[in-house]
């Protein structure tokens, strides 16, 4: 207790931020989630769990859910993947790596919203450069495109797309940083005694990256799941909720149908939803433990 | 299990960065403040208003410079947003306890019932409330007290590219199958040409959904009840399906947006679309040479109709102590040579009498004053209309992709009664 006390002159000022920017907010999430509040923002008193009771019972609950897990999975896993390969090629040696690195961070420098409206752009009826091109060298025999955008599957296909591309600077960098650290004697090891590349890659260089590849994997699903410009541009314009994960969902419910409280309840579903599949990686990947 | 009090501890932080990433979205319930009540002991009205064009903000901000003149002991605060973000943001303002002195917005009877706005009367000059027309004041009132002040009103019409229809061979249709068969002539011409244009998409969906709906005799019911699932709705939904499943619409017209369809239409590939009076503007604008002609809008049996649209300003009253620079205000706003080339400006129509008088003369404005007596209404002065909007936003496209009429409607219903 004296230490903390001590302690305090230096860590308050983060604390204070921690309480202020992060608890406050959740708060006042949790306290909205219980309140019935009128669509002119009007707190008309407190319903209890009612409002998780209604975000359950919503006929698109569960696919919603489901879906929130495919573009997760799906998502993530693409991302691993290529970066995994990304980072193999920038780490070797070639004329004009330098460049290609930076290439590689342009994604990422560049905004979210702005690269998923450029696809967006691209993928439209009519005046799309992608449709144009998919009509140019025949693969679409209608004149004016397909409309990607506008049906709940390609829109979906397209997102998914949109973040693996803005997702792999990040990840590319975090696997490339952990290829750095895998020292040049253990793979010269493997190879005297014989193993070939790709023996040399599974047995001995893909496990010291572990703990780069944890790091990379936790941060991208938070992220990826917590991820709404993408899907609200790229399957904003379809009707229904055959294409909305639970943050489109939440922003339905704020932007559509004002209910600060339905969209709150959601988001605490959302939070323990997420704690949940870090949870279960967790549990049966087991990142964090020693070789 | 090797659970030891390390992985715990990582678990923790974890969940801490979990925490930290994931409340962003809805708890910034808070607006900034921006109203300190005006410098030298004057009053500062704040006005909210959404953008109509990319002239809108030049507009408002001349009739707030020559409210000032008149006025100096009131200063006026613009906030201009667009109509996407100005319903949240409204929202967010009112729950904060920042909501504006004058807004400019559609639904206005869900903060009426909340208490919030003044009534039209307490706000203006008798002169300047005897002038908006009958019409648009019924449609503004809750319980028969007014609280929205009509501001400005648009009608909707047929608009027809002459050259594809002739191209065709094909007539203006007044009737729906009539408009059936003319649409499939023209989607028949090919080269991606659409021959009817079918904006079901989340932009507008409802009003798309009125001109068919009501064309066919449904409503969406009144100041007391919103009925979506009904039977003369049906004919109306189920038209809609016929259209799209014979080819007669564009594709994927359940996610398609208005604007950019209407963009389609001017660039003459689209046989016919229901349009607005800024459309004409935008046709002379983008591409004079389309040969084009405006209509009456095909109802089931031919009779006219149109569905017209009223925005709305309303005065919220806060502290209640705005009351007069409110009025002072409005009364130097609606008067004609303010109000008129606002209205004119926008291409809208205007709501008042001696505005209808000044434009009456306008040659492009004409097909749409002449159906303005057929006008309906959304029914805004029902507080779930509100409600009723959101859903015929989110839902009413589905018709477009394969769900049955029937359901979509009940569905909006559903959504329409929980709300």
């Amino acid at each position: 207790m004296r230490a903390f006390l001590r302690a305090l002159p230096w860590i308050g000022p983060a604390l204070a931020l921690i309480v202020l920017v992060v608890l406050f907010p959740i708060g006042l999430m949790i306290g909205n989630s219980t309140r019935d509040i009128s669509q002119s923002g009007i707190d008309r008193g407190g319903v209890g769990l009612a409002n998780y009771a209604e975000v359950f019972a919503f006929p698109y609950f569960w696919p919603i859910v489901g879906r929130t897990l495919v573009w997760v999975v799906v998502v993530v896993g693409l991302t691993v993947v290529i970066s995994l390969a990304l980072a193999q090629l920038l780490d070797k040696a070639f004329p004009g790596r330098r460049f290609v690195r930076m290439a590689v961070v342009v994604p990422w420098a560049a905004s979210v919203v702005m690269t998923t409206l450029v696809v967006h752009y691209g993928l439209e009826p009519y005046f799309g450069i992608i449709n144009a091109f998919l009509v140019d060298v025949g693969l679409i025999d209608r004149p004016e495109g397909f409309g990607w955008t506008r049906n709940p599957g390609t829109a979906f296909a397209w997102a998914i797309v949109v973040a693996v591309f803005v997702s792999l600077p990040f990840t590319t960098y975090t696997i490339l940083a952990g290829l750095q650290t895998v020292p040049g004697d253990t793979v010269e090891a493997a190879r005297i005694d014989g193993a070939g590349p790709v023996r040399a890659y599974f047995g001995v260089i893909l496990p010291q990256l572990r703990s780069a590849l944890a790091v990379a994997v936790l941060i991208n699903i938070i992220n990826v799941f917590n991820s709404l410009p993408i899907l609200r541009v790229m399957t904003g314009s379809i009707p229904g909720y055959d294409a909305d994960t639970v943050m489109t969902m939440i922003f339905k419910y704020l932007q559509n149908q004002h209910r600060i409280d339905l969209a709150s309840a959601l988001s605490v579903v959302a939070f323990v939803l997420v704690v949940v599949i870090v949870g279960v990686y967790l549990r049966v990947v087991r990142p964090l433990e020693e070789v | 299990m090797r659970h030891t009090g390390r992985d715990t501890r990582r678990a923790g932080a974890i969940i801490a960065i979990t925490l930290a990433t994931t409340t962003g979205l809805t708890a910034c319930g808070f607006g900034g403040g921006t109203d300190d009540g005006g410098g030298d002991g004057g009053t500062t009205l704040d006005l909210l208003v959404p953008s109509y064009s990319d002239a809108t903000q030049g507009l408002w901000e001349d009739v707030i410079a020559g409210f000032e003149a008149e006025n100096p002991e009131v200063a006026v605060n613009l906030q201009v947003e667009s109509w996407d973000n100005l319903e949240s943001v409204i929202a967010t303002k009112i729950q904060g306890g920042q909501a504006p002195d004058i807004y400019n917005g559609g639904p206005f009877a869900g903060f009426a019932a909340d208490e919030l706005l003044y009534p039209v009367e307490d706000v203006t000059s008798d002169e300047t409330y005897a002038d908006f027309q009958d019409s648009f004041l019924t449609n503004a009132q809750v319980d028969g007290v007014t609280y929205g002040l009509p501001f400005i009103a648009s009608a909707r019409a047929l608009f027809v590219n002459d050259a594809l229809l002739e191209q065709a061979g094909a007539e203006v249709p007044t009737t729906w199958d009539e408009l059936v068969e003319s649409a499939k002539k023209v989607s028949a011409l090919g080269g991606g040409v659409a021959g009817y244009g079918m904006p079901l998409g989340s932009e507008e969906a409802q009003a798309e959904a009125a001109v068919w709906l009501w064309g066919g005799g449904g409503t969406f019911g009144d100041a007391e009840e919103i009925t979506i699932d009904t039977p003369e709705n049906l004919a109306g939904a189920e038209f809609i399906q016929r259209m799209v499943t014979e080819g007669a619409t564009q594709a994927d017209a359940g996610s398609t947006d208005r604007t950019p369809l209407l963009d389609i239409f001017v660039q003459g590939k689209i046989g016919m679309q229901v349009g607005l009076p800024p459309t004409v503007g935008q046709i002379a604008e983008n591409n004079p040479a389309l040969e084009y002609s405006v209509h009456p809008i095909p109802t089931q049996d031919g009779s006219p109709f149109t569905l017209g649209v009223a925005d709305h300003l309303m005065a919220f009253q806060n502290d209640g102590d705005k009351q007069e620079a409110i009025a002072a205000f409005f009364d130097y706003f609606y008067a004609a040579d303010v109000y008129v080339p606002w209205v004119q400006a926008e291409g809208f129509l205007p709501t008042t009498k001696t505005g209808s008088d000044a434009l009456g003369d306008e040659e492009a404005l004409a097909p749409f004053l002449e159906v303005l007596p057929d006008a309906q209404f959304y029914p805004n002065a029902n507080p779930k209309w509100s409600a009723a909007d959101s859903a015929f936003k989110a839902l009413f496209g589905q018709l477009a992709t394969g769900k049955p009429a029937a359901d979509v409607l009940a569905e909006i219903q559903a959504q329409v009664d929980a709300g």
